[in-house]
C-alpha cells in the first residue's frame, strides 16, 4: 500500500486560496503543517478530508484517489480543536455513531481507552484528556486510513497540553495510523513531527524533517517562522577548503559550505541556542567564529535568558539562568561570543 | 442560578422592579378579573352547551394541526436560513416575518383571494378533490397558519443556528451521508428550538380571530363563538366562555412549554 499523496492541488476560496500544494509521506509517519494563522493550514485539511474539493490536482490515499469523494467515503479521522463530541449522545453512543462500527469493536474501544465507567456520561461532564480519548475511540471506530488534526491543543493549559501530547505522540505510534497535525506553534510542531510542511499564504515554503526546517530554513519567512532570531544580511567574499566567509558589516563570519554556489548575497541565520557566550575565547577556535560582545537588553521568558546583543552586528542568544549570573550578563556586560561555523545556515538571496 | 450584581445599585434596582411591576400587574390584572366574575355555576353552565364544547375542541384540534403543518414546511426553510447565504436572502426573511406585520383581518381578506370559492388554489382544489376551504377547519387552518408560521421558522432557525457546524462535519467525517447527519445529529440538536417555535405557533393559532372570522366564519372557533356569544347574549355567556377557554388554552400551553423547555438535554450545550 503506498502512503498519501496529494498532488498539484489548488483551491480558490476567496478569502483563502491553496496554490499548486504538492506533500506525499508514509503511512505511520506524523506530518506537521506549521504556519501562521490565515496560511490556509485548516482549508488544507477541510480539503483533504473532503469538505472542498480541489479546483485543481488529485489527492490519493493509500491506492485510492479521493479527490472528489465526499467525506463520508474517505475513512479520515478528522480531530478538531475541542473534539467535537455530539453533546446529546453519551460516550458509548458517541463511539457507536461510525455507521461502520459493530458493537464488539466498541466495547474494545472503550477497554482500550479506560472509558468503562464513563460509557453513559455526557460530554459536558468530562476531562479534556476523556474528551481527547472518546474522539479518538470514536474516529478508530470507522477504522480510519488517516488522521486530521485541527490546532487539537491550542485550547488547553499548558499542563494538560503537555500530558495530552505525549499521550497522543505515543498512541499514534502504536497504532500505526498516519497524521496530519496543524498548528501555528514551531515547538510543538517539534516535539510532533517526523516531517514538518510550512505554510503561508496557501504555499508551501518548505518540506522536510524537523532537523532540516529548523536548522535549515529555506527562506527568510520558514526562518523567521521556525525561530531564528539573527538573519543578517552578508557577502560571500571567500570559499576554500569548506570554509565559505560571509562578509557581514564590517565583520566576517566563517560558514561550513554547504554548496551554496555562484550566489554573493545571502542571509545568514543563527539560531539563538546556537550561540555561546563565555568570559574569554577558548584555544580550540578551528571552526568557530569568536566576537567580543556587549550585552544590549535582557529578557527572560519561561526557562530562559533571551540576551541581545552587539557583535558589530546584532545577535540573540539564549542562556540558562545560571550562566546569565555567572557572566553577570546585565545590559553594558562586554563577553565573547561563539558560534560554530556548521550551526550558521545560509539562504541565498 | 445566582448572579452577582456588585456594579447595579440597589436603588436603580428597586426603581426598576416597581415600573416592571406595574406592567405584571397590567397583564395579570384583567386576567383575574375574568375570573372573579365567574362562579363555578356558570363555567358548568357554559361548559354544558354543545357548540361552547365544539368550538374549544375545533380551535384546540386546528391549532394542533397548523402546528404539525409550520413544522413541515418551516423546519427546511429554517435550515436554509440558518446554514446558507443565497442572493436574496435579505428578502426571503422579509417574506417570513410579513404575516407579522399583516393586519389579521387583511391577512383575512388576501387568503379569501386565494382559498375562497373562486380563489385561484381554493377553487383548482375544489375542483379536483371536492375539498373546501370554506366552511370546513381547512380553511381555519389555513388562516391559523397563515399568521403563525413565522414563529417556527424564527425559532428553528436560531436553534439550527446554535449548533456547531464542526459537529455536522465531524459526523460526515465519520461515514455518515448529509441526510444521516441532518436526522442523528442537526435535528435532535435543533429539538429545542423547533419545539419553542411549534409551542409558539400553537399558541398564537388558538388566540387567532382576525384572519379565521373572515377566511370561514363557520365553523367557528372559540374566539368566533365567544365574539358570536357577546354579539347575541352581551358579557355574561361570553365572559363565562372567555374563562372557560382561557383556562384550557393555558394549562395546553403550559404543558407545551414544559415539554419543550422542561427537558433539557441532560449535559447538553443548549
Amino acid at each position: 500500500m503506498n502512503g498519501i499523496a496529494v498532488k498539484n492541488v489548488s483551491l480558490n476560496l476567496g478569502a483563502f486560496a491553496l496554490r499548486d500544494i504538492s506533500l506525499t509521506f508514509d503511512l505511520g509517519e506524523t506530518f506537521v503543517i506549521l504556519g501562521p494563522s490565515g496560511a490556509g493550514k485548516s482549508v488544507l485539511l477541510e480539503t483533504l478530508a473532503g469538505f472542498y474539493h480541489p479546483d485543481r490536482g488529485r489527492i490519493e490515499i493509500g491506492d485510492r484517489d479521493v479527490t472528489t469523494m465526499p467525506p463520508e467515503a474517505r475513512r479520515i479521522g478528522f480531530m478538531f480543536q475541542d473534539y467535537a463530541l455530539f453533546p446529546h449522545l453519551t460516550v458509548a453512543q458517541n463511539i457507536q455513531f461510525p455507521q461502520r462500527a459493530d458493537p464488539v469493536r466498541v466495547g474494545q474501544l472503550l477497554a482500550r481507552f479506560g472509558l468503562e465507567h464513563l460509557t453513559d456520561r455526557k460530554p459536558v461532564n468530562l476531562s479534556g484528556g476523556e474528551k481527547q480519548r472518546v474522539a479518538l475511540a470514536r474516529a478508530l471506530a470507522m477504522d480510519p486510513m488517516l488522521f486530521l488534526f485541527d490546532e487539537p491543543f491550542s485550547a488547553l493549559d499548558a499542563r494538560t497540553r503537555d500530558t495530552l501530547r505525549g499521550e497522543l505522540k505515543t498512541l499514534l505510534h502504536q497504532l500505526g495510523i498516519p497524521a496530519i497535525f496543524v498548528t501555528h506553534d514551531q515547538a510543538e510542531a517539534l516535539m510532533l513531527a517526523d516531517r514538518i510542511a510550512v505554510l503561508r499564504d496557501g504555499q508551501l515554503q518548505q518540506t522536510g524533517t524537523p532537523a532540516e526546517v529548523f536548522n535549515a530554513p529555506a527562506n527568510e519567512f520558514v526562518a523567521n517562522f521556525v525561530g531564528v532570531e539573527t538573519l543578517l544580511p552578508g557577502q560571500i567574499v571567500a570559499a576554500s577548503d569548506g570554509i565559505v566567509s560571509v562578509s557581514v558589516g564590517n565583520k566576517t563570519l566563517r560558514v561550513a559550505d554547504r554548496g551554496v554556489r555562484g550566489a554573493m548575497s545571502v542571509l545568514a541565520c543563527i539560531r539563538p541556542e546556537d550561540v555561546a557566550l563565555a568570559h574569554r575565547t577558548s584555544s580550540d577556535s578551528g571552526t568557530n567564529n569568536q566576537f567580543a560582545v556587549r550585552v544590549v537588553s535582557v529578557s527572560t521568558f519561561g526557562p530562559f535568558f533571551k540576551i541581545t546583543l552587539d557583535a558589530g552586528f546584532p545577535l540573540v542568544a539564549y542562556t540558562t539562568k545560571q550562566l546569565y549570573l555567572d557572566l553577570e550578563l546585565s545590559p553594558g556586560a562586554s563577553v565573547i561570543a561563539s558560534i560554530d561555523a556548521t550551526a550558521i545556515h545560509l539562504i541565498t538571496i | 442560578m445566582r448572579t452577582k450584581t456588585l456594579t447595579l445599585s440597589r436603588g436603580l434596582l428597586l426603581t426598576f422592579w416597581l415600573i416592571g411591576g406595574l406592567l405584571l400587574a397590567f397583564i395579570l390584572l384583567p386576567l383575574l378579573q375574568l375570573y372573579a366574575t365567574q362562579t363555578p355555576a356558570s363555567l358548568v353552565h357554559i361548559a354544558a352547551m354543545e357548540e361552547v364544547r365544539d368550538a374549544i375542541w375545533l380551535s384546540l384540534v386546528a391549532a394542533f394541526v397548523t402546528a404539525i403543518f409550520a413544522g413541515l414546511f418551516g423546519v427546511p426553510l429554517a435550515y436554509l436560513l440558518a446554514r446558507t447565504t443565497f442572493p436574496g436572502k435579505a428578502l426571503v426573511e422579509v417574506i417570513v416575518d410579513l404575516p407579522l406585520a399583516v393586519p389579521h383581518t387583511v391577512a383575512g381578506i388576501a387568503l379569501l383571494f386565494v382559498f375562497g370559492r373562486t380563489g385561484i388554489v381554493g377553487a383548482s382544489i375544489n375542483a379536483l378533490t371536492g375539498f373546501q376551504f370554506w366552511g370546513t377547519i381547512g380553511g381555519v387552518i389555513v388562516a391559523m397558519l397563515f399568521v403563525s408560521a413565522p414563529y417556527t421558522v424564527n425559532a428553528a432557525r436560531v436553534g439550527f443556528e446554535s449548533i456547531d457546524p464542526r459537529l455536522e462535519k465531524v459526523a460526515r467525517t465519520l461515514g455518515a451521508n448529509p441526510w444521516s447527519v441532518f436526522r442523528r445529529i442537526t435535528l435532535p440538536l435543533a429539538r429545542r428550538g423547533i419545539l419553542t417555535g411549534l409551542t409558539l405557533t400553537y399558541a398564537r393559532s388558538i388566540s387567532e380571530f382576525g384572519a379565521v372570522i373572515i377566511l370561514t366564519y363557520y365553523p367557528m372557533t372559540a374566539p368566533v363563538k365567544i365574539y358570536d356569544l357577546f354579539l347575541q347574549f352581551g358579557l355574561g355567556d361570553s365572559s363565562a366562555m372567555a374563562a372557560l377557554y382561557l383556562l384550557v388554552a393555558l394549562s395546553l400551553f403550559i404543558l407545551f412549554r414544559h415539554l419543550a423547555y422542561g427537558r433539557v438535554i441532560p449535559g447538553g450545550r443548549q
